[in-house]
């Protein structure tokens, strides 16, 4: 007996069943036989002890986790409402877009700057390191909003990624739709990487490890095969109550895009100084420009979009701009009460008095942007400068503490002085996206534009410029026509006169960045921003995303 | 004979010794207790029969009886803390009664003492492992809310940083410097020998000023005056029998047990007044008008600013903090007979908080009873504690969001307004407030006095044990089988009527949390000294445990009227999705733990724990943890017997030990509705969305430590005390990474990484002066640790301790770096201010080499800038006994420890002023600093926050109850008072240096706008009788 005083314990009779390993289920079975063909005098005394060791068995066999509050691949994945939720949360990455994507397109570019106000929006210098381009690969902006962005990116891909493998074993309706408009969402989110960081890992299944970086070139190549493949089982529109998921015209925007960037994006170093042409890359047959007119013309002629009438511009970035004919790809919001779910740009840009709830007055227009529009462009007015008012009560406001304490009424200015030391009034502010009337709390309901059809009639303009075929002033003075009371055509077209009429058309729109790079102007300098390096066109990989992925290499020049 | 026939041999006995008993011959035993110096008797003594648990205590004349002894020779044995344990044999005599004195010496420490070390007791002169001990009642002064109070200071190498001033407030505690980074490090408490949970008992905040406040410590609902004894296992040796939960050291608490004999009452009761200990130095209404009125002039600010000044002098900080009442009652009575002993116990404690509103309100009954039965071979004990604490919380936070809680306003409210203003028209008084919004700045006084944060948690631990002793003496069996249950509601409400409610017309919540552990453990213990040398001990076991969270929470918005608070959900127009969550997780272990000693000198105790976790990836359920120790009396042996040692022992160990603290189903990949909605059309689709990446390889953190030590005593144990080293080596460590990419999250848990702890202990324990009518004891534990981040599996750096305020969006102030210490602070190097007013910093290039100053610092200038650990502690106490008057101190002092005051960066800025907002006094210091000038994170803030605290300081009389009750009864009272945290040395300028604001990964050392702690007074009485 003293020999056995060990871990194990003692079985009903007096054996021991080792619950080590535990194979507990086996053993429990084989207690209950056991105790059943002894002999009934030792069934009361055997039962408490018994009961014990049941107990513990019990407990010994039962190691499996079973949450009951969350949910597992195993139990999920049955019904099409399932799916579409998965599907929806794929969507749901775009949204987080708004953000760390549109900020580092649009602060980086000599359209927006945060100046720090006081104490307010300094965050280590975070801003003005992405607006100055002095970011490094452990620097806070990298830290912070690159890495971040890297990581909504990926997570996208990685979402799309689990339920596309999912739909292998699985039947239901509409599957093939679901699928390619998963191999669309991947594609945009390797588009958006792709434009911010260059080459990465392209990965097409759910293994969680270390992958080297496929070149820039081949996730170029990457897009463009999944895409055409995609489009072919997409919708060519939604209904109403489906607006915003991915359609053909969505996949053509991105390869029109991508085409006319295409000799940016075929490389890791394209030219910061001199202009990056599509003439230079071919598509199969094609110059990349020619691909991209292709695009262009077939998305135009898919009789699926108009460009909103003379006068209605501004109706593409309204709270209703769900039922805009020119918007082709869009991140869907809603003003939906407890949803969630609304565009809270007017919260960056808005002053502290003017909304409900406070806004946070950062982000302000670069007074070269502002100068730069025509005081008769329809388009100018996505500005506020001068006296402000309150957007929900439309009472004239006041800088802090407020009218009632006798501070100073807001004007904003279209000067900054010093963008470490602003005030709370300088800058004019970029409201493309208008504040929604009939917003709860933060949430408004436009949906934010990354594509529209003047995009694609800019994209060909552009394209044919580059190609020497077609009309591109006839474009752009089509697109001005809608804007200008009265006209005001240009008379000749060049690529300057393109990269000007895109900032006025695209401004606020994320694309101030890309346009920079291939005209070979992002590195040059412009208010509060000296000529920066060559390798600033990349961003660098954040640090911890390197040190996550060892098989990872640091982009060019960090 | 085999187990078999022994089980049968057990079972036979539970049914048919009842009528044994009577057949045996018994006498009695009566006898006085002395003290072995001074000869004076010694009331409540401990004496109890050897071979049994029968006991009794001595009477005020020093006297006690046993009866119904068995006839033969018997060995009794006395003793009391302070005493060396005396035995004697005894040969009684049927139906007489034998009579024996016993004269017990004084010692420091005593070698013979039984020492709990989880899963039975050994000898302390058998112990090769490095514990700690408390003895409780030594410990319990002044105002102690939870068991932890009693060990701060007393113990070396547990440091223990409360995060602040609040009553109940949680704490931060370190056995041995932390080990884990992301997994937690608190250690794990065992009461009365159930292994319970230490998690928050309440939910967290409604997360209305950005994160919501560290929960309170779930120690409050154990009274501390039902502690008898807290025993802290230190090392692997010591700890490896608690498997994976060891590895942060374990507490293991004993309560109060009755003893055989008359009944005794006790009463224990204090008073006492608390107050900030500290104030923050802010403007003055006076002092910031003519700021303000000098900024204009110097045209810094506009005239504006001028018309938004009011004429009052209001001291915000006077306005929210008051001096508190807290009073504390026990009341127990114990007693019993040879055959059952109880002991019950009623608590009362009302703790208010120095700050408006808040406090802690406690009720508590225990009821410990023991039966034995079946001539003694049969005990069957209960533990049992009931308990309900009611928190009022403040609306303040620890980490800051834009908002703000209510100590942010305290700063930052203009000190030239008043605190209630009455309209002139209606004569109505209101709060005055400086408008709505979310950014405003809200009046302090009426956020305490509005919003309403309450919490009620009822806790019942329980546990019942039934031992049998197999062979008297040798083996015994022991089933114990543990519920502790608590169920708590936290209730807030935000008033439409406050600026706060304002934004969601009042917003009401209720939030319910249920926890339930079970617990059945299995023991078989067996001892038996083979002749004069040889001794061996062993206990095997078995324990499982099971444990369960469960919460549900509703909230509403959008109230007609403030009339309901918290009480009618349903009067809120606008329902919130309500929210409930169930999470269960399981612990089986088998245990053994084996102890040899020859000629009581040589020593090896081993122990090895095989532990299987539900919380564990698939692969990695189970493990195992062995230690082994050896200790040498060397003060047993001939040739040391005639030097200066009365105890002379080294040891050594080795062992490992397991940390699993991690979340149920951390190594599941879940999905969860609601992760990610998007909108179809215009309409919400519910987005399901992975939320965790799985890993089926996820294991336990493994901390692999070495110890050696000695023990020594000098003059008959008079001065004794020990040394120790280790070497603490964790590895795989639970750590939440970056994952590569493309991930369904971008970080989960995985083992990677190493940290090591080094470091130092020494204790001393003196009985300074033993004279016949003074005995002055003394005692110092000093600790000296060094924490190593060796390795972070390839990752460069870990950022942590985010900054709160204004400005300070993503920025951190420390990071794990690979050969530095957890809490390192990374930031700025501060040179001082520029010509042009701008903070200036020294500026790096690429390499690290300085070359020069900067006023716009790039990645490069980010250095390490301190550490928030201490280069070593030292605690003192001291305790006289002077006839009838005792007095005892205990001092705390912490070395080199750098604090990072985050108060100071955001509000000594005079930017704040350009807002209207006040500052610290310190910002106008730096007279050079433009208004425009934001805060930025550097050096400037890391302040050296090594102090020196004299946590208590008691004197008592005690006296006789002249004449009250008579008739042999011990009728004592003592009457003292008390004074906590009366006296703290520190060059830190914040509220106080031990403050812990931040729940990031291994930060430490962060100050942001805690609770203030507080100084108080106490008066107490105890009586007995």
């Amino acid at each position: 007996m003293r020999a056995r005083l060990s871990w194990a314990h003692a079985g009903p009779n007096g054996e021991e069943s080792k619950c080590e390993p535990c194979n507990g289920r086996e053993n429990m079975k084989r207690s209950r036989i056991q105790y059943s063909v002894r002999g009934r005098r030792l069934t009361r005394l055997l039962l408490a002890p018994a009961l014990a060791v049941v107990v513990l068995l019990q407990g010994c066999t039962d190691l499996e986790e079973s949450p009951t509050s969350v949910i597992t691949p195993e139990n999920f994945f049955r019904t099409e409402q399932e799916v579409l939720g998965s599907l929806a949360s794929v969507y749901g990455r775009l949204r987080e877009t708004q953000w760390g994507y549109y900020n580092l397109s649009s602060i980086t570019a000599d359209e927006q700057i945060v100046p720090t106000r006081g104490s307010d929006w300094f965050d280590n210098g975070r801003w003005l390191e992405i607006h100055r381009q002095t970011w490094t690969p452990t620097s806070t902006s990298a830290l912070d909003d690159m890495n971040g962005t890297w990581n909504v990116l990926f997570e996208g891909i990685a979402r799309a990624n689990v339920l596309l493998a999912a739909l292998e074993d699985l039947t239901v309706p509409d599957q093939a739709t679901i699928v390619a408009e998963l191999r669309t969402l991947r594609a945009f989110y390797y588009f958006m990487l792709m434009d911010l960081f260059g080459g990465v890992p392209i990965v097409d299944n759910t293994e969680l490890i270390a992958r080297p970086k496929n070149t820039r070139a081949e996730v170029f190549q990457f897009i463009d095969t999944e895409l055409n493949a995609a489009r072919a089982d997409l919708p060519a529109s939604w209904p109403a109550d489906q607006n915003g998921r991915m359609t053909q015209g969505a996949a053509d925007v991105i390869l029109a895009d991508m085409y006319l960037n295409a000799a940016v994006f075929q490389t890791d170093a394209p030219s910061a100084t001199s202009y990056n042409s599509c003439t230079t890359v071919q598509i199969g047959t094609q110059t990349a420009c020619e691909a991209a007119i292709a695009v262009a013309d077939r998305v135009l002629n898919s009789g699926q979009y108009s460009l909103a009438s003379e006068g209605n511009w501004r109706s593409n970035f309204e709270a209703d701009n769900s039922s805009s004919l020119e918007n082709i790809l869009v991140v869907k919001n809603t003003n939906e009460a407890g949803a969630n779910l609304g565009l809270n740009l007017v919260m960056r840009v808005l002053h502290y008095e003017q909304f409900n709830p406070t806004p946070w007055n950062g982000f302000a227009a670069l007074a070269e942007t502002y100068n730069a529009f025509d005081a008769d462009d329809e388009r100018r007015e996505i500005f506020l400068q001068g006296p402000q008012t309150n957007f929900d009560t439309g009472d004239p406001v006041c800088e802090r503490p407020g009218c009632a304490q006798g501070g100073t009424p807001l004007s904003f200015t279209v000067d900054i002085i010093d963008e470490t030391q602003a005030g709370e009034a300088e800058g004019t502010r970029i409201v493309k996206f208008s504040p929604d009337p009939n917003h709860t709390a933060e949430h408004n309901g436009n949906d934010f534009v990354y594509f529209r059809l003047a995009d694609i009639w800019m994209i060909k303009a552009e394209a044919e410029l580059e190609q020497g075929v077609g009309d591109p002033l006839g474009i752009l003075n089509t697109l001005r026509a809608r804007v200008f009371e009265p006209d005001e055509p240009l008379t000749s077209v060049d690529r300057d006169v393109i990269l000007q009429e895109r900032l006025f058309e695209f401004t606020g729109e994320a694309k101030r960045r890309r346009d920079l790079i291939r005209h070979g102007k992002f590195t040059d300098p412009w208010s509060f921003k000296p000529q920066t390096e060559a390798f600033r066109v990349l961003m660098p990989i954040p640090q911890p995303q390197l040190d996550a992925n060892p098989e990872l290499t640091q982009n060019p020049g960090y | 004979m085999t187990a078999r026939k022994v089980i049968l041999a057990i079972l036979a006995g539970l049914f048919f010794t009842g009528p044994l008993a009577a057949q045996f011959q018994t006498g009695s035993i009566t006898g006085r207790v002395v003290d072995g110096m001074t000869s004076e008797v010694i009331a409540g003594a401990v004496v109890t029969l050897e071979g049994t648990r029968r006991g009794t205590t001595t009477g005020p004349d020093g006297t006690f009886t046993l009866t119904d002894v068995p006839a033969g020779p018997q060995f009794v044995t006395a003793r009391l803390i302070g005493y060396g344990p005396q035995t004697q044999e005894v040969t009684v005599t049927a139906g007489i009664s034998t009579t024996v004195e016993f004269a017990l010496p004084r010692q420091a420490v005593v070698m013979d003492e039984l020492v709990v070390t989880g899963y039975g007791a050994q000898r302390r002169a058998a112990i090769a492992g490095s514990i700690g001990t408390v003895n409780a009642d030594e410990a319990n002064v002044g105002v102690t809310t939870n068991a932890n109070d009693l060990i701060q200071g007393r113990i070396a190498g547990v440091q223990i940083t409360q995060n602040h001033g609040e009553p109940g407030a949680g704490q931060q505690i370190r056995i041995r410097g932390g080990t884990s980074i992301s997994a937690s490090n608190d250690p794990l408490y065992v009461i009365d020998g159930i292994p319970v949970p230490n998690v928050a008992t309440e939910s967290s905040a409604f997360n209305a000023f950005g994160d919501p406040g560290l929960s309170r410590s779930p120690l409050n609902t154990l009274n501390p005056g039902d502690i008898e004894s807290i025993t802290v296992l230190k090392d692997a040796a010591a700890a490896a029998i608690y498997g994976t939960q060891g590895a942060n050291g374990v507490i293991l608490i004993e309560t109060k047990q009755g003893q055989a004999g008359s009944t005794t009452f006790e009463y224990d009761g204090y008073v006492s007044v608390s107050q900030p200990s500290r104030k923050l130095d802010l403007l003055t209404g006076d002092e910031y008008r003519q700021y303000v009125q000098e900024q204009v002039t110097a045209g810094n600010l506009l005239p504006a600013s001028l018309a938004a000044l009011g004429t009052a002098n209001t001291d915000w900080e006077g306005e929210i903090t008051r001096s508190a009442i807290t009073h504390n009652h026990n009341v127990a009575f114990s007693g019993g007979t040879a055959s059952t002993q109880y002991r019950a116990s009623l608590n009362y404690m009302s703790q208010e908080g120095v700050a408006l509103s808040s406090g802690l309100e406690r009720f508590q009954g225990r009821l410990n009873a023991t039966h034995f039965a079946w001539d003694d071979r049969l005990q069957l004990r209960l533990n049992m504690s009931a308990s309900h604490v009611d928190n009022d919380y403040l609306p303040f936070e620890d980490t800051g969001g834009f908002d703000g809680g209510l100590f942010q306003n305290m700063v930052q409210f203009n000190p030239t307004q008043p605190v209630m203003v009455t309209d002139p028209t209606t004569s109505v008084v209101s709060f005055y407030e400086l408008g709505g919004g979310a950014l405003a700045v809200r009046n302090p006084v009426a956020m305490a006095e509005q919003i309403a944060d309450v919490s009620g948690t009822t806790r019942v631990l329980g546990n019942v044990r039934a031992q049998v002793d197999i062979v008297p003496n040798v083996l015994s069996g022991q089933l114990i089988v543990g519920v502790d249950r608590s169920e708590s509601t936290r209730r807030e409400y935000y008033p439409a009527n406050s600026p706060v409610g304002a934004e969601w017309n009042g917003l009401a919540r209720q939030v319910s949390r249920e926890l339930t552990t079970t617990t059945l453990q299995g023991l078989i213990t067996y001892s038996e000294r083979f002749g004069d040398e040889h001794e061996f001990s062993a206990v095997g076991g078995y324990e499982f445990a099971d444990f369960n969270e469960d919460s549900f929470g509703a909230e509403t918005r959008d109230f007609l009227t403030d009339a309901f608070s918290f009480d009618n959900l349903s009067a809120g127009a606008a329902a919130q999705v309500p929210f409930s969550n169930v999470v269960d997780s399981r612990l089986i272990g088998f245990f053994s733990r084996v102890s040899y000693g020859y000629r009581d000198r040589y020593f090896i105790n081993a122990v090895v724990r095989r532990d299987g976790s539900s919380k564990f990836g698939a692969d990695n359920k189970w493990s195992t943890f062995p230690a082994v120790a050896v200790s040498w009396r060397m003060s047993e042996e001939n040739f040391m017997i005639d030097g200066p040692f009365s105890e002379l022992k080294l040891r050594a160990g080795w062992g490992k030990q397991g940390n699993e603290a991690v979340p149920a189903y951390a190594s599941l990949l879940l999905l969860a509705p609601g992760g990610d909605n998007y909108p179809f059309g215009d309409t919400k689709t519910v987005g399901v969305a992975p939320t965790r990446a799985s890993n089926p390889a996820l294991k336990w953190e493994e901390t692999t430590q070495w110890n050696v030590g000695i023990d020594y005593g000098l003059s008959d144990n008079r001065i004794s005390g020990s040394f120790d080293y280790y070497i603490k080596n964790t590895t795989d460590l639970l750590l939440s990474v970056a994952v590569p990419q493309p991930a369904v999250q971008a970080e989960r848990l995985e083992n990677i990484g190493k940290v090591r702890n080094k470091g130092l202990e020494a204790t001393l324990d003196a009985l300074v002066a033993n004279r016949a009518n003074m005995t002055w004891r003394a005692g110092i534990v000093f600790a000296a640790e060094k924490n190593e981040v060796v390795d972070l599996g390839g990752r460069t750096f870990i950022t942590s301790g985010f900054v709160s305020g204004q400005g300070q969006s993503g920025q951190t102030s420390q990071r794990i770096l690979p050969g530095f210490a957890l809490g390192t602070f990374y930031g700025l190097e501060y040179v001082g201010i520029s010509s042009s007013g701008q903070q200036e910093f020294n500026d790096y290039d690429v390499d690290g080499n300085l070359v020069g100053t900067t006023t716009s610092p790039g990645a490069d200038d980010f250095v390490v800038i301190g550490d928030a650990n201490p280069d070593f502690t030292l605690g003192f106490r001291s305790q006289m006994t002077w006839g009838s008057f005792d007095a005892s101190f205990i001092a705390r002092w912490e070395q080199g420890r750098d604090v990072f005051n985050n108060t100071a960066l955001v509000h000594a800025s005079k930017s704040n002023v350009k807002q209207g907002k006040n500052i610290l006094r310190s910002g106008l210091d730096e007279t050079d600093e433009s208004i425009d000038e934001p805060a930025i994170y550097s050096s400037r803030w890391i302040e050296d926050g090594s102090f020196l605290r004299l946590q208590n300081i008691t004197i008592g009389y005690t006296f006789e109850l002249p004449g009250l009750l008579t008739g042999g009864r011990n009728n004592t009272a003592r009457v003292y008072a008390a004074a906590d945290n009366l006296l703290m040395l520190t060059g830190y300028t914040g509220y106080d240096p031990e403050a812990h604001s931040d729940a990031g990964l291994g930060s430490r050392g962060i100050d942001y706008l805690s609770y203030p702690r507080a100084r108080s007074f106490t008066a107490g009485l105890r009586l007995s009788f």
